[in-house]
């Protein structure tokens, strides 16, 4: 299952229309700004259809799963959206990560926790807004918003940058880093978070793969909301650095380069 | 005092609002703490025990309260004893837990680091790593050290 996905659900209170673009999305946020009621509106819809007064548009069949039924709702699905509720703690096992990595779904999961087996997007993890009446002044209008928006460039020099990776890409980096600057391998996406603790007060480069730096981000975000010394680059992947540096030519870069999630 | 244990451990709830559900009492809900817990985290008022008035999804019941404010509720109230995920929380809950922190030993469970920055005074003491944390700082730094989640 490939590319990206228009989803309205709702009912005469309330609406939530958004993209769900890869096969992993997280919604995370606040208390009480409507995860758990997206949640509730397709499992009802689910059960009971159009019947249940909730309507969902959308061009694959949206499901839900839980505890007891994440394995066999898993292997008897084929293109179809599943969401998951946070109180389903199969999200955080190995076993779970294996099943949806064999699967051709898309996994909608609500969740405040890291899910390092899990390989998403820092593009991929949302909160939900709500913007208010819309149409029906009746009706609550609720879109998702990226919460890791990362626009701003570093315009001072790193002291120490840390690479995710131990191969090519540290090698990479290793190589073009300026004489001064001290470049290690944190051996993983995972350890990166321990390793930057140890260089506190000093200017820190930390770069990753975006497309699985999912379940690294909030903690680190947080981390660098006290630590402004600490910056990120994040590209989609190391083989993306080398396809958009222009050395390999080729129409279809581009389209690749702009639109990752319709190649993977 | 606040005390925070990181990871999994023994006699807590991970899913607090399925478990607030089964076991809340009427005067829970009435009591001063929970009505403004309840109008500050869901933008609700309590008409009664057992109806709620919120803006976005009309007339509700007790049972369709956020997570959040039930999380909070079982933290204020619940004398079993049990340790509650406060994950199941945002972090707009934050400083309601430091609030009840600060009128009884409260041991919290979590499964992410929460952001408790938005707290003027914060301390905690980290089960993990066996020490008092004296600001958000001094949290933040602790928790990143630490493994388990």
């Amino acid at each position: 299952m490939k590319g990206k996905y228009h989803i309205i659900v709702q009912n005469a209170r309330v609406k939530f229309e958004f993209d769900i673009k890869r096969n992993i999305t997280i919604i995370r946020g606040d208390s009480a700004t409507g995860k758990t009621t997206l949640m509730n509106l397709v499992e009802t819809h689910e059960r009971l259809g159009d019947e249940s007064g909730i309507t969902i548009s959308c061009d694959k069949k949206c499901k839900t799963l839980n505890n007891s039924n994440w394995e066999s709702v898993i292997e008897q699905s084929n293109e179809c959206i599943i969401f998951i509720d946070e109180e389903t703690r199969a999200i955080k096992t190995v076993e779970f990560a294996e099943k949806i990595r064999e699967s051709n779904n898309y996994y909608v999961i609500i969740t405040r926790e890291s899910l390092p087996n899990l390989p998403y997007s820092v593009e991929e993890v949302y909160g939900i807004h709500t913007a208010g009446k819309y149409a029906d002044v009746r009706q609550t209008y609720n879109s998702f918003y990226r919460l890791y928006t990362m626009d701003n460039k570093v315009t001072e020099a790193a002291e120490v940058i840390i690479v995710e990776d131990s191969n090519s890409g540290f090698e990479f980096f290793n190589a073009v880093k300026g004489e001064d600057i001290q470049c290690i391998s944190a051996g993983g996406k995972t350890r990166i978070r321990s390793i930057v603790n140890n260089y506190n007060g000093q200017k820190v480069l930390i770069i990753a793969d975006g497309a699985a730096f999912g379940s690294e981000m909030s903690e680190l975000y947080l981390y660098m909301m006290s630590n402004p010394k600490i910056s990120l680059y994040l590209p989609e992947s190391f083989e993306w650095i080398i396809l958009a540096s222009g050395l390999i030519d080729g129409k279809r870069i581009a389209g690749i380069i702009e639109r990752p999630e319709d190649h993977m | 005092m606040l005390k925070i244990v990181f990871g999994d451990v023994d006699n807590s709830i991970y899913h607090p609002p399925t478990y607030f559900d089964n076991v809340y009492l009427d005067e829970w809900i009435t009591d001063p703490f929970s009505v403004k817990a309840i109008k500050d985290i869901d933008k609700s008022d309590v008409i009664g025990p057992r109806a709620i008035d919120s803006p976005f999804l009309g007339s509700i019941s007790t049972k369709e309260l956020s997570g959040g404010v039930k999380t909070l509720i079982l933290m204020r109230f619940d004398e079993s004893g049990k340790i509650f995920n406060a994950s199941a929380c945002g972090d707009n809950c934050a400083k309601w837990i430091v609030e009840i922190s600060k009128k009884k030993d409260l041991t919290i469970n979590l499964h992410h680091i929460m952001d408790f920055s938005a707290c003027e005074t914060f301390e905690a003491y980290i089960i993990n790593t066996d020490k008092t944390v004296h600001s958000y700082q001094e949290y933040l730094d602790e928790a990143m050290k630490i493994e388990e989640r």
